[in-house]
Parts: structure tokens; sequence; C-alpha cells
């Protein structure tokens, strides 16, 4: 996604957020909700921890405005936070609850032949394939950035893009119905 | 017989990505299927990215706005305890030279009134406040708490107030030494601590 804001304006909001303006902060807020929100729901895959990973996301950005030095968009800083707290969020909770790291569709429905949608299909994703294909595929992170932010190598990054496109490749079939 | 092999699904995406390796572009120009499956590929990403965006389902922005005050105060509040504490050693200086032999009992008052705020401030930064998850409710009573106690160490800034109403200093001191107690008792009774 492109930045919603000009730099020069994302640049004068920070700079009156920092010096304590609320409504220079809210207008960030709002110029990023969106995008913020839609990648959360993308990584956590539910409306409630998407919703907490917004929350937490903008407090983070408001402790922490005074380090983002206005190189490069505002956007890219924001999404990383917002990628990490949605990341953080599932790693906790894998914690709690095992799951296997590869697998959680039935490895005989794989192999049937299904016509999806993309965003059933899309869904229908083991966790992290799913996070690794939105991560690198439509937010355009490095498997390098990607492997960092999980806390995994680039290798797994790879086969985790490779085999979510696989799947996708036989739930939808040749053509690609979004 | 020779047997022909196709590009794997990672080399082909990686070929994607402007990253693929000599041979899998050279495969590719030959290859009507990888051709067709690299095609397949960027058409399943072009469509990722037409994938409408979500919009929450509730404005957060209350909360955040709560936050960020809480969060502003809370600095005000540690940068204000510096200010306090060097012009109190300034101050303090200058009593302790003025009555070099038996101190004054304004100054006595003083330096206890100092001493309960000092034990009450040690109190509230080993409970990590900043670590601190509040109610709703409770981050009203802490903002509130940490206004007025921004409020005193803004009085206690102005060293010149020291010298001419110590008196009235101490008031300071012990109202100061008051919030703070205030403030221990609002995080040990109604936060939680963040993260677990």
């Amino acid at each position: 996604m492109a930045d919603t804001l000009p730099l020069v304006e994302a640049k004068s909001l920070v700079t009156r957020a920092r010096a304590g303006d609320f409504s220079a902060l809210e207008q960030l807020y709002r110029a990023y909700e969106r995008p913020v929100y839609t990648l959360a729901r993308r990584l956590t895959r539910n409306a409630d921890d998407a919703e907490d990973v917004l929350q937490d996301t903008f407090l983070e950005v408001c402790r922490s405005l005074k380090q983002w030095r206005g190189e490069g968009n505002l956007w890219g800083w924001i999404r990383t936070i917002a990628a990490s707290k949605a990341l953080m969020r599932y790693r906790r909770e894998k914690l709690r609850e095992w799951e296997p790291l590869e697998d959680d569709v039935p490895r005989q429905a794989d192999d049937v032949p299904l016509q999806m949608d993309l965003e059933a299909a899309l869904n229908r994703l083991p966790e992290r394939s799913r996070q690794v294909v939105w991560l690198h595929d439509v937010e355009g992170y490095t498997h390098e950035e990607i492997a960092e932010l999980m806390g995994m190598t680039t290798s797994f990054s790879k086969s985790q893009l490779a085999r979510a496109h696989d799947r996708l490749r036989r739930w939808l079939g040749a053509g690609v119905r979004a | 017989m020779s047997e022909t092999r196709h590009g794997t699904l990672e080399e082909l995406v990686a070929l994607r990505d402007g990253e693929g390796g000599a041979w899998t572009r050279e495969h590719v120009a030959s290859c009507t299927a990888c051709a067709a499956e690299l095609e397949r590929l960027e058409q399943v990403r072009a469509q990722l990215r037409a994938l409408p965006a979500f919009a929450p389902p509730r404005d957060v922005w209350p909360v955040v706005l709560q936050g960020a005050r809480v969060d502003r105060r809370r600095r005000r509040v540690s940068a204000w305890s510096g200010v306090v504490a060097a012009a109190a050693v300034v101050v303090l200086g200058f009593a302790v030279l003025r009555h070099s032999a038996a101190p004054a009992p304004e100054d006595v008052a003083l330096q206890k009134a100092m001493a309960e705020s000092a034990a009450m401030e040690q109190m509230f930064q080993s409970l990590h406040p900043d670590r601190r998850a509040l109610s709703g409710q409770a981050a009203g009573v802490v903002a509130d708490l940490e206004d007025q106690l921004a409020q005193v160490d803004a009085a206690l800034g102005d060293t010149t107030a020291w010298r001419s109403a110590p008196a009235r200093v101490a008031g300071l001191w012990k109202q100061r030494a008051g919030l703070l107690s205030a403030l221990v008792d609002v995080h040990q009774t109604r936060a939680s601590v963040a993260g677990l």
C-alpha cells in the first residue's frame, strides 16, 4: 500500500504531535487506521485481535514518535510497528495453545481441487503461510525482513511463501476470482 | 531419454520477484508451462493487492487519546521531578550555609517533608507505572493525580519561593508526598502489569 500522506504533510503532523497537539495525532490516526486495521486483520484473521493491534500500534506510535526521523515514509514505520504487534500476539497465543506449525489444513482436503474465491482461500491458509504471503506479496516485505519480524530464517519465509502459492493454486484452480 | 525439469514454485516466485537465477529465466523463456505458472503467480499477487481494505468496527481513537494523555502527563511528571530535585539541592545547600550551626525549625520541617516525598517517589517508581495497564476509570484518576503533581512540581521549580516562603514550600512537599501516595495506591490496587 502506498503512503496515504505526502511526506511533507506527515512530517508536519508528526512535529505538531510531538509538541503535544492531539488534533495532529488524531489526523495521523485517521490517515492510518484502515491500513493498520487491514494489516492486523490479515495477520491475525480475527476482528477482536485486529482491534487490539490497532489500539496497541497507535499507543506505541504516540510513545515513539520521536524515533521517527522523517527518513522514508511514515507508513513504512507505522506498518512495521503494527506487523510486530500482530505477530507478537500470534506468538503469545501459540505459547498458550499448541498448533502444528506447518499445517492446520487436513491433508486430504489439500488434494481436492476446490474452486473458491481468493478471500476464502487466503483465510484457509495456515497461519504462518498466510502471514508470509500477505507480508511479502501485498505489503512488499523482503524475506529477510519477514524473517526478522517473525524471528525465523529467510529459508522459512521462502518455503512458506512457495507452500502458500502451491495451496492457492490448487484451491483457486486455473483462474483467480477475487 | 532426457528428463525435462520444470522450475520449482520457489524458483518461479523468486523470478516473479526479480530475484530468479539464470537457469530459471532461460527455462521460462522456452517452457510454456512454467511461463503460464509465472503469469498465474503474478495474477494472484495482483488480486491479493486488490482485495478490499477492512474498516475497524469500532472507533478506538478515544482509547488511544486517553493513553496518549496519560503517557504525556507521565513524561511531564518525570521531567519535573528532575527539575524539582535540582532546585532542592540548590536551596538546601543555601539553607545549610545560612544555618551552619543548628538548623531552623522551618528547615527541619522542609527536610522532613522532602524525605517523605522522596520515599513515596521511590515506592511509586518501584511499581514501574509505565508497564501497568489501567482501566478507563483508573486511568482517569491517575491522569488527575498526575496533573495535580505536575502543578505542585511546577510550583516547587520556582526557587525564589523557596527562600521567601519556606513554610509554604514544606506544604507543597507534603502535598507532593500525598499525591504520590495516592498514585501508589491506585497502581497497587487497580492496575495490572502489562503482558502478564
